[in-house]
């Protein structure tokens, strides 16, 4: 065991679970996520990946904190409006815990870096807003062979699911078509209340750190809904699709096509 | 010539806390084998209470004299 005095006492309250163990502990702090967005979804994920112990993290955002992100992006405080997200995220996940490696990267994620950006990764956070995005490190990952977590919020709705590439149904065969621009509301548009961000974000940190140790159960070829206005959770079944464009070369034969759960 | 594992191993943990005492005895026991010996020392009270209680609750054989916890690995 080499976990540190004060490793011990920060994670105390974790490995005295009896889902845990000292070595997943050490997997976790041997691993390296990439989270994609430091908003309202990416504030809760990075927080809590941090705060468990992952060893290195990197946060991906261009966008500079606006007085209208308080409300859902809780590592973005008041003093901080005109920061740059990336870097005002690494500054409070450093307070939450110094014994972590937080990367910076003040850039979108496009077509022309998204594999420079993920390559490395052991997993990837998708705390994306745009849906061209998510395809995007959907593909990426899948032709990377990482595992992914993809989560969406809009008002009081929001969705998870976690991917094992070339395994379990990717981000686009459990949604195979990728919405027009335009069709689907934004959170500029539609709104978004900042608690649903908080329980998606938090739940994306959660399928990260059960794919990173193998302890308990990814939601792997299922997606959960949650409808906050009635809080009721959701789970519906997916799987591969044989003609994925973004995953049907990899590893296993994937299986006839799967329903298409409602989407965010 | 390599030594097999010492088939028993002390932890002196009087003045550890709750819950820190356990994740040291936990961590001891992830460590060892099955079947190996812990001889743990706790402070009287929540300690010498709560870490065979957690030790019992994960599968061990677990004894105590005066002095010590005794924990075979399960």
């Amino acid at each position: 065991m080499t976990l540190t005095d004060a490793e011990l006492e920060r994670y105390s309250r974790q490995l005295v679970m009896p889902e845990w163990s000292g070595a997943a502990q050490e997997r976790l702090r041997s691993a390296r996520a990439m989270v994609i967005g430091a908003g309202a979804l990416g504030c809760p994920a990075a927080t809590y990946l941090v705060a468990a112990g992952i060893g290195r993290i990197g946060v991906v955002d261009d966008d500079e904190v606006e007085l209208s992100n308080l409300h859902r992006q809780p590592l973005h405080l008041t003093p901080d409006v005109g920061a740059r997200k990336a870097e005002n995220a690494m500054v409070k996940l450093g307070f939450l815990n110094p014994e972590v490696v937080v990367e910076p990267f003040p850039a979108r994620l496009e077509d022309l870096n998204a594999e420079a950006l993920l390559t490395g990764a052991d997993v990837v956070v998708d705390c994306s807003d745009s849906f061209a995005t998510r395809y995007l490190v959907n593909d990426t990952c899948c032709s990377l062979g990482i595992p992914l977590v993809e989560a969406g919020v809009l008002g009081l709705f929001g969705l998870v699911l976690s991917i094992r590439p070339g395994e379990s149904a990717c981000y686009r065969c459990a949604f195979p078509v990728e919405p027009p621009a335009g069709s689907v509301p934004s959170c500029r548009e539609a709104g978004v209340l900042g608690a649903i961000g908080g329980v998606l974000g938090s739940l994306q940190a959660l399928e990260a750190i059960k794919l990173l140790t193998g302890v308990g159960e990814p939601l792997c070829d299922r997606v959960l809904q949650f409808e906050g206005a009635t809080a009721a959770p959701t789970v519906i079944a997916t799987r591969r699709r044989a003609d994925c464009p973004a995953c049907c070369d990899l590893v296993r034969p994937a299986p006839a096509a799967a329903a298409t759960p409602e989407r965010v | 010539m390599t030594s097999p594992p010492p088939a028993r191993r002390e932890l002196d943990l009087t003045g550890v806390p709750c819950p820190l005492n356990w994740v040291r005895t936990r961590l001891a026991l992830e460590a060892m084998q099955a079947g190996q010996e812990l001889f743990v020392r706790l402070d009287a009270g929540e300690p010498r209470e709560s870490v065979p209680r957690s030790a019992r609750e994960e599968g061990h054989l677990v004894s105590q004299d005066a002095e010590r916890v005794r924990i075979v690995r399960r």
